[in-house]
């Protein structure tokens, strides 16, 4: 057994088999764990950020039929709403909340027991009698952590300053600080009664069998201001980034994996021609097929799975050290069926490439490879295909468990994969013809190429593949990560401030110039809720009823006026005239919510009455900003004569508590947000994927690599005689190194020019749609260039052993 | 190891000299010396008057390709090139003005003519072997290498290959070192060499 498992380790051929496999498994394990760890954990955040696994809201508690369905889950309510604190003289609006036993049901609370202190983790909220508050409350209220307070008509004492929910929302700009108090206080506050705004959430969590069957009974028990959220709504909702990444480095995977198949195809081949003699030798002795199969192709298998196992084990490890260096902890996300993919997907590639061609040492009759007759290519042609378009789709279905998702990008390979060769051939015909003209050893590179199609248009067609996806992995990735950079810079404003009034403006800009905190542009805003739809009331105009919807028509809209647009924003029907009042702006998809189109007539009602304007364009805002953005923008001066306050956001090196203390002392009626939390996160997966794109890009490098070296170590043998051959009739070195070098820039000048026509293709429909027609022109259109040049030397590299080969060789292989 | 001592031949223009062995006595060796595709430890080879063996390796190959052809047992047909370019190969390499006219004469000569555009693995071996004689005789060479000419053939095309071997040195006036098993096709070389345990020896007449 020990021999069965080192012999074919002597051929080279084996060696380029089993690194094309080892970096198959090594990528496809990484992607599949990582893909496994990010999908686990963007389903836990998304619950904690939903407050459960399963949210039943609404407009009052749920009730005990309902709550009956649910033993089996673990429970928490909660009920939001505004409601006013008094100490001594001083009145503030907060926004509380009344948390049931068991909240919050995942992540934690970040709390401190006194102002400045850091914060920390806390799994439990308030015990009955305390208070938790934010610590704008102590700032404005002038307190500290102690003194008790009255909810309603309940006295609470102060115990805790609540920094972070886990279950906090982004909606920025209705928040007046939080404060947090046990349910069982809720009846004694008085607060509650009819006509109260108030929305009970009650929060769901446990395994998952239970938790479908309540997603299952619960829709038919809903009341009318009850709805169901479920994790699942809230991933499609905001998974966007997330999705692409995936997608992206899957389809990095599938092209590793379809160039680590076309080497293991081509060094089968060699495999193939090395072992035909021996199996025909044993047909000869009287052996069986089965036999014969048994002895060769058995040993072949067994060799290879120390191999994918390498592989798999160094894609285990990658993503071992990943989880270290992100400190992520607990056991393993992935689940059975993606551990049999990362076992099984390497073992699929070598059948799929690999054994129809192995399995041409049964079928070719044993007298023709004795007698040296043996015809390589003509051996079944058609189940190699049919194998070798088939494991790439097998793979992409078990990479994304959809198709749909990746048709496109399989349609586009396929097209690829088949068209390629046929566009290449007659090129290559052509360049065959027109080399009758060339100096002889250009003529003889040439021919090298033109002569062996069946060699040469396949590694052609990949090295064109890998190049091409490479520069517009380069080209796109780098252009995504930077707009992301762009978006979120290291400075990005960290700090929202809502609520300053005209005069507080000087103020502000001397305590931001005077801690070094970058000013953003400020935008008057002023409360309004929309009313009138063409004179029409909004509750009759409006016929669409979600829940979304309700909401929106339920609560003031931030209204803002301005000269320009944020970056962020981009005008995609009628036109942005700054300077033109009684017209406005107003935000796509809110628009279609409400089915708002341009020259509709809105009309807000405002604390001073109301402000009509008329749409005259309609705007695509980008959320993720981390800018002010706005549902309705007003031009210059349309807002004139409200009651005017100002947003802005400013970027203060983090842990800064004391300095922000201080601008609250100076405005108590200023409220500020600090999204640190948030941008830590983001900036978090623009690391992280700007690692596994340069991850990816190398692996696939290394496979395009790989096939070039099958492909010459295949051609080695022929390449070694007829250099022989050539210095035999006379030729120099000189003549048989021009050929190789003019060879092998062919071939890498020829993938490069491939390559950045197919860039220049894919970037055309771009340059029309966001360049007016102009390319996108970049330094990453060279980069094809480059790499071809890189695949030229290597085969430089690889072809100087046939150079080194003595033409007496050639009649040392003959008797004598 | 010595493969091959006190070895002293000379062969004059557009003489034939047969040298026979068993396995492994050194036949291929010697020929790789005498056409410099190999120097010897020891002693010299002069071509044409000149010292050959002395030279470097570009210089014999330049020196090979002006006087020297040669015509392999496994035919050694480059199998990117059809069967016209694979003649006007040598020539081009020696710098011949129109080469194709050159070759395509003397494949009309073997009987190839109407095969230009094939190539050699659409050929059978005799057929193969006579591109080879062609290729070989293209150069006008003044001293022509055989090694095996007829070893990977069957009786009635290796026949067809020897007459045309034979019958163009005539012509052409060609020197022939011919490497074979076979005594009879041995006997029709001119002068008849054994090369045993390395050294070379003159058979008694049969």
């Amino acid at each position: 057994m020990h021999a069965a498992l080192t012999r074919p380790w002597r051929d080279p051929a084996f060696r380029i088999l089993a690194l094309a496999l080892a970096i198959a498994a090594l990528s496809l394990a990484s992607v599949v764990l990582l893909r496994a760890e990010l999908e686990q954990r963007f389903d836990v955040r998304t619950a904690e950020v939903l407050g459960g696994d399963l949210v039943l809201a609404g407009s009052y508690p749920a009730a005990d039929t309902q709550r009956d369905l649910l033993s089996d889950l673990r429970q928490s309510e909660i009920a939001d709403f505004p409601t006013v604190l008094v100490h001594e003289d001083e009145l503030l609006l907060v926004s509380a909340r009344a948390a049931s036993d068991g909240y919050p049901l995942y992540g934690e609370l970040g709390v401190a027991d006194a102002r400045f202190e850091a914060s920390r983790g806390i799994d439990h909220g308030p015990r009955p009698g305390e208070l938790w508050v934010a610590d704008q409350v102590l700032d404005r209220l002038g307190i500290e952590p102690g003194v008790t307070l009255t909810v309603g008509r309940q006295a609470l004492t102060v115990t805790r300053i609540i920094r972070q929910e886990p279950d906090q929302g982004a909606g920025f700009y209705s928040m007046n600080p939080r404060i947090l108090f046990h349910s069982d206080d809720l009846p004694a506050t008085g607060i509650l009664g009819p006509g109260t705004r108030v929305s009970y959430r009650l929060l769901l969590a446990g395994a998952a069998a239970d938790v479908s069957r309540a997603e299952q009974a619960l829709p038919d028990t809903l009341r009318e201001d009850q709805r169901l959220d479920t994790v699942a709504d809230a991933a499609t909702r905001s998974m966007g980034p997330m999705r692409q990444l995936t997608l992206w480095v899957s389809l990095g995977v599938l092209l590793v994996s379809l160039l680590c198949g076309a080497a293991i195809y081509l060094a089968t081949t060699q495999r193939v021609r090395r072992r035909a003699r021996m199996a025909a030798l044993l047909r000869s002795f009287g052996a069986r097929r089965r036999q014969v199969l048994t002895r060769l192709l058995g040993e072949e298998a067994w060799a290879v799975i120390p191999a994918a196992l390498t592989g798999t084990l160094l894609g285990i490890a990658l993503l071992l050290g990943l989880r270290r260096a992100l400190g992520w902890d607990g056991p393993l996300a992935a689940g059975v069926a993606d551990w049999l993919t990362l076992l099984l997907g390497p073992m699929v590639l070598w059948l799929a490439f690999a054994l129809p061609r192995l399995s041409a040492l049964v079928r070719t009759p044993a007298m023709q490879v004795l007698n040296d007759r043996l015809a390589p290519r003509q051996l079944a042609g058609v189940i190699e295909l049919a194998a070798a378009l088939g494991a790439p789709v097998l793979l992409a279905a078990l990479l994304t468990g959809s198709l749909a998702e990746l048709a496109q990008l399989l349609t586009l390979l396929v097209v690829l994969g088949a068209l390629l060769p046929a566009l290449l051939w007659p090129l290559l015909k052509v360049l065959d013809v027109t080399s009758r003209r060339l100096p002889l050893a250009a003529r003889l590179a040439v021919r090298r190429l033109s002569r062996r199609p069946g060699l040469t248009l396949p590694l052609l067609a990949s090295l064109t593949v890998a190049l091409a996806v490479l520069g517009m992995a380069g080209q796109t990735g780098n252009q995504l990560l930077s707009d992301w950079r762009q978006k979120l810079p290291e400075d990005a404003p960290n700090h929202f401030v809502f609520n300053l009034f005209d005069d507080d403006l000087p103020v502000f800009a001397d305590w931001l110039s005077e801690h070094g905190a970058r000013p953003q542009p400020a935008y008057p805003v002023v409360r309004g809720r929309l009313s009138e739809i063409n004179g029409v009331p909004v509750r009759e105009a409006v016929t669409k009823e979600d829940d979304q919807t309700e909401r929106t028509l339920n609560r003031d809209l931030i209204l803002t006026e301005a000269n320009t647009l944020p970056p962020s924003n981009r005008v995609i029907a009628g036109s942005w005239q700054p300077d033109a009042t009684g017209e406005v702006s107003v935000e796509k998809e809110l628009a279609e919510r409400l089915g708002l189109a341009l020259d509709d007539e809105v009309l807000f009602t405002t604390s001073q009455g109301t402000v009509s304007a008329r749409i005259t364009s309609i705007r695509e805002v980008d959320w993720e900003s981390f800018e002010p953005n706005f549902f309705f923008m007003f031009a210059q001066d349309g807002l004139a004569g409200q009651d005017i306050t100002w947003l802005t956001s400013f970027w203060l090196p983090e842990g800064d508590g004391a300095r922000l203390a201080s601008l609250l002392r100076e405005m108590p009626h200023i409220t500020l947000l600090d999204v640190n939390a948030l941008l830590d996160q983001a900036q978090d997966i623009i690391r992280q994927a700007s690692r596994a794109t340069g991850l990816m890009a190398l692996l696939l490098m290394a496979a395009a690599l790989l096939v070039l070296g099958a492909a010459l170590l295949g051609a080695q043998a022929q390449r070694g005689r007829d250099n022989a051959l050539l210095r035999t009739l006379g030729g120099s070195r000189e003549l048989i190194r021009r050929v190789t070098t003019l060879e092998c820039l062919v071939l890498g000048g020829g993938a490069a020019l491939g390559a950045t026509l197919i860039m220049l293709a894919a970037l055309y429909p771009l340059g029309q749609r966001l360049f007016e027609g102009a390319l996108p022109w970049s330094l990453w259109l060279l980069l094809p260039t480059v790499l071809g040049l890189l695949v030229a030397a290597t085969g430089m590299a690889l072809g100087r052993g046939a150079l080194r080969q003595p033409p007496l060789a050639l009649l040392r292989q003959e008797a004598g | 190891m010595t493969l091959l001592e006190h070895i002293a031949l000379q062969v004059q223009p557009g003489e034939s000299v047969a040298i026979t062995g068993p396995s492994g006595s050194g036949k291929s060796t010697l020929l790789g010396i005498l056409a410099g595709l190999d120097v010897p430890s020891e002693g010299e080879v002069m071509l044409d008057g000149a010292a050959f063996s002395a030279l470097d390796e570009d210089q014999r190959a330049l020196r090979r390709g002006e006087l020297c052809a040669f015509v392999f047992q496994s035919f050694h047909l480059v199998s990117d090139l059809n069967v016209l370019e694979n003649v006007m190969l040598p020539l081009e390499i020696k710098g011949v003005s129109k080469p194709a006219d050159i070759a395509r004469q003397w494949l009309e000569r073997v009987g190839l003519g109407h095969r230009l555009k094939h190539f050699p693995t659409t050929l059978s071996g005799g057929e193969q072997q006579r591109v080879a004689l062609a290729r070989a005789f293209a150069v006008a060479p003044r001293l022509l290498f055989a090694d095996e000419p007829t070893g990977s053939l069957d009786h009635a095309n290796g026949q067809r290959v020897i007459e045309l071997l034979f019958d163009m040195n005539r012509e052409a006036g060609t020197a022939l070192v011919l490497v074979t098993h076979d005594d009879q096709l041995a006997a029709r070389c001119q002068r008849h060499l054994r090369l045993e345990e390395g050294r070379l020896l003159t058979p008694e007449p049969a």
